[in-house]
């Protein structure tokens, strides 16, 4: 079974736009301790999947509530929403979130993310 | 006159300030509807966001392993639950043949569940004599399951005087039918603790 794994760079395919790793997160309220700080996007099988680079700048636990959103090609979601998760960083953790959508009709997303 | 028409401009000008809106709704405050995808941490105990995490998760790691190409028909068998709690594993394999189904990515044959209602209802029609033969299904054309999809859930719950830990674990694979082989499987671990 081989899968072509695709590594699209979050690049628009509009010239002179640069789409960074800030305009996917969609933040309910003020981001606290918790960074965004790279994402990478492939397609496998179909299905597009992210890995989200994130780090806890504060040396306290952390508990952070996040989702992410798929959208169609106008940037409308393509499925229902999904449910949201909830995640506990240690101080000062790097961590990594992988996330698949859940249809091949999705081409792009966006991260909504709480901290409490 | 002018007293009167600036007096009555003034009640004009009150009363549209203090109109509400008034919700099209029936019944007492206290009772009102939340969110579905919320996280819900109520209690210790299986939680409908458990359900929702468990189902996602699965779903959509056996969407991208590939193995559903060409949408091939996959029957669901039980989830057994091993934790000493009530948990109603059909529904996670509910959900999760919902979102497969919605996707398009596998078809589903009878449940073990539904088979019965199947049977019943070809037999009704075939050997009642109450049907048009030409709207009758035919006996002998139903598809076989190319997949099994079966499961488990099992817990290890911890006590202490200032914790109580249940840690989850949800497993769920696909076996080949006619080679015995499980051909993907993936497993999802929760934990939640409370603290006293």
């Amino acid at each position: 079974m081989r899968f072509k794994l695709i590594a699209v760079v979050i690049l628009a395919l509009l010239a002179g736009c640069a789409t960074t790793a800030a305009s996917k997160v969609v933040a309910l309220g003020k981001l606290r301790d918790i960074e965004i700080d790279a994402m990478r996007v492939a397609r496998e099988n179909g299905f597009i999947t992210v890995n989200t680079q994130l780090s806890n700048t504060s040396s306290d636990n952390k508990t952070f509530y996040y989702r992410f959103a798929w959208l169609d090609p106008d940037g409308f979601p393509v499925a229902e929403e999904e449910t949201w998760k909830s995640q506990m960083m240690y101080g000062e953790q790097t961590r990594y979130i992988q996330a698949i959508a859940p249809t091949p009709k999705a081409v792009d997303f966006r991260l909504e993310i709480n901290t409490p | 006159m002018f007293v009167r028409f600036s007096m009555i401009a003034a009640i004009a000008l009150l009363a549209s300030g203090c109109a509400s809106n008034h919700p099209p709704t029936l019944g007492s405050k206290n009772t009102s509807y939340g969110d579905t995808k919320a996280v819900e941490t109520i209690t210790n105990e299986f939680s409908s966001t458990d359900l929702q995490i468990i189902a996602e998760s699965m779903t959509r790691s056996l969407a991208q392993s590939g193995i559903l190409r060409g949408r091939p028909v996959v029957q669901v068998y039980d989830v057994k639950n091993k934790t000493s709690e009530y948990i109603d594993t059909r529904e996670i394999t509910t959900t999760i043949k919902t979102q497969l189904m919605k996707s398009g990515t596998a078809r589903f044959s009878s449940d073990n569940t539904d088979m019965q209602s199947q049977i019943d209802q070809i037999q009704l029609q075939n050997q009642s004599g109450l049907y048009k033969k030409a709207t009758v299904s035919k006996i002998g054309n139903m598809i076989a399951a190319k997949y099994r999809l079966e499961g488990s859930i099992s817990s290890i719950v911890k006590r202490s005087s200032e914790y109580k830990d249940v840690f989850y674990k949800f497993s769920l694979q696909l076996i080949d039918v006619e080679s015995g082989l499980a051909e993907w499987m993936d497993e999802k671990e929760i934990r939640k603790t409370t603290e006293h």
